[in-house]
């Protein structure tokens, strides 16, 4: 099966929950006294994040989403991921997704890197008898060591990075999600990734990332498109969305 | 998520595509496709009990300890404040408090069913019925722990063990269903209004002195039916009166299957029509 991703006019609106309204004491005080203070749990303020998202990522593209902090990309990401269920429109996906969103991805500080491999695994739908075998496999890759075998909270930021990039290519899915978190590693893991990179998207039917380095974009991408305020500005070559991003502040 | 395979949609032709499944149906799909996964909330929960204890010599077996230490000290005092004879008082204690500690552990930790994986939620999306699932087992896993003594004490008292034990299973497997459900129900209500927790906890803390656990139903005289019109009652009643061989009160099973209906009932409305927000709550 092949996989592709189609998107029609997606919206995702999210609630901020001040203070009053997160606490149930005092929305169901203000239900019963109504007047002036039911305004106040009830005028929730919606950040709309996405609006009118209409996309179709198919088989073979490698799609790079620009856009500054607060446009919207890893919200995209985590609608793409099945993660937020958009408030408007529908989302039909085919294909096994992996998504790396943040670098902390859940690890349990307490647990060793073993014990989180197999965790990670199983929220990647990886049976532990399954994963088990790759541990030889992360750790040589990941050059944790003994450390393998400490607690995750005795990790290094970049550790953890290695760590949860690994585990997540471990897996071959058909889709794979990125944020550009992935950049935050030093130069010689981003060296080693880019190889362990280019074996993964050799059977990866798609990838999509997320940045607003635009160097790096055109390094993976064939295709791209611009969000701006939660819209999609333009669609294109990665040069020409580069260019027209770069325009956008210039 | 829908499962569509979207490669046979017709790019240029939206308006022909399947409407995709209802709240219902989604709703349904995330409880059978987590409970399907055993695997995984079963290892999860084996995971939570090994990391809790992580680093004491004797793991969960603290528990055993804990609930031995606070049964023979509870039930030397509480034997003579309420006048009871110490060779049934104890037996009853036993049980109930290990019960409790069960319903308790579900409820409490109910309330952070989806808060306290609110990194893997997201991250990634899996059921979220597998954090419920993963709640009531890991805490039956404590509910074994804790059991070890029962035998001991049955033994110690004489009371004689017998087929009639296997009673206890029904009763168990309810308690269960119902854990799945409040770890829901409580769950979503947490996520959203996070004074909910510590309410539900000193709530809990009434009921545990207003359920017959630590005194006899008996000694309440013609306000008995007070204490046993009480679903907590039920839910201890159900495991500990095949295990002391004495009948069940006649409410208790009534009881618990109406609680049982309604409060699944309920869940899986509240469910199918917030789920899909729960991932914003967090």
């Amino acid at each position: 099966m092949t996989a592709s991703l189609r998107l029609r006019d997606i919206a995702v609106e999210f609630p901020i929950y001040s203070g009053g309204s997160r606490s149930l004491k005092k929305v169901l005080f203000n239900r019963t006294t109504q007047g002036n203070l039911a305004r106040d749990a009830h005028d929730r303020i919606t950040v709309l994040a996405l609006s009118e998202i209409t996309l179709d990522i198919e088989h073979g593209d490698r799609l790079a989403i620009i856009g500054a902090n607060g446009a919207g990309k890893s919200t995209l990401l985590k609608v793409l991921a099945g993660i937020y269920e958009p408030t408007r429109g529908q989302l039909y996906a085919s294909g096994k997704i992996s998504a790396l969103l943040t670098a902390s991805v859940g690890l349990n500080p307490d647990a060793t890197g073993r014990e989180n491999i197999i965790t990670r695994g199983m929220f990647m739908d990886v049976h532990p008898r399954d994963m088990r075998p790759r541990i030889d496999e992360i750790a040589e890759f990941t050059e944790l060591g003994y450390y393998i075998d400490m607690p995750v909270r005795t990790y290094s930021a970049g550790m953890m990075i290695r760590l949860c990039f690994a585990v997540a290519t471990s897996v071959r899915p058909q889709i794979l999600l990125m944020d550009e978190w992935i950049a935050a590693g030093d130069a010689a893991f981003l060296n080693k990734a880019r190889q362990r990179m280019e074996d993964f998207l050799a059977s990866t039917s798609i990838l999509v990332l997320a940045s607003h380095s635009v160097p790096l974009l055109k390094e993976w991408c064939n295709r791209a498109i611009l969000l701006d305020h939660g819209r999609i500005l333009a669609m294109g070559s990665v040069d020409e969305v580069g260019a027209a991003y770069e325009r956008s502040f210039a | 998520m829908v499962s569509v395979a979207s490669t046979e949609l017709d790019p240029e032709n939206a308006a022909e595509w399947p409407a995709p499944p209802g709240r219902t149906a989604l709703a349904s799909r995330d409880l059978a496709d987590g409970f399907g996964r055993v695997w995984m909330w079963s290892a999860l929960a084996f995971q939570d009990t090994r990391l809790r204890y992580r680093g004491s010599m004797l793991g969960p077996f603290w528990l055993t300890i804990s609930t031995l230490v606070m049964v023979i000290a509870m039930g030397v005092i509480y034997a003579q404040l309420f006048n009871q004879e110490p060779s049934t008082y104890l037996p009853f204690l036993t049980i109930g408090l290990i019960v409790w500690q069960l319903l308790n552990g579900m409820i409490t930790e109910g309330c952070d069913t989806f808060l306290r994986e609110a990194s893997t939620i997201q991250q990634v999306p899996i059921p979220f019925s597998i954090h419920a699932y993963r709640n009531v087992c890991r805490n039956f896993i404590v509910l074994a722990h804790n059991v070890v003594i029962v035998p001991f004490g049955l033994a110690i008292f004489s009371i004689p063990i017998g087929w009639s034990v296997l009673a206890i299973i029904p009763g168990l497997l309810m308690i269960a269903i119902n854990g799945v459900w409040i770890s829901i129900l409580l769950g979503m209500i947490s996520t959203r209004f996070r004074d909910v927790p510590p309410i539900v906890a000193s709530f809990l803390q009434v009921l545990f002195f207003l359920t017959p656990i630590i005194w006899p139903p008996e000694l309440l005289g013609h306000w008995h039916p007070v204490a046993t019109f009480n679903p907590l009652f039920a839910a201890v009643d159900v495991v500990r009166a095949p295990l002391l061989g004495v009948p069940t009160a006649p409410g208790s099973w009534i009881m618990l299957v109406c609680v049982t209906v309604a409060g699944s009932g309920i869940t899986f409305a509240a469910f199918a029509r917030f789920r899909s927000r729960i991932a914003y709550w967090i």
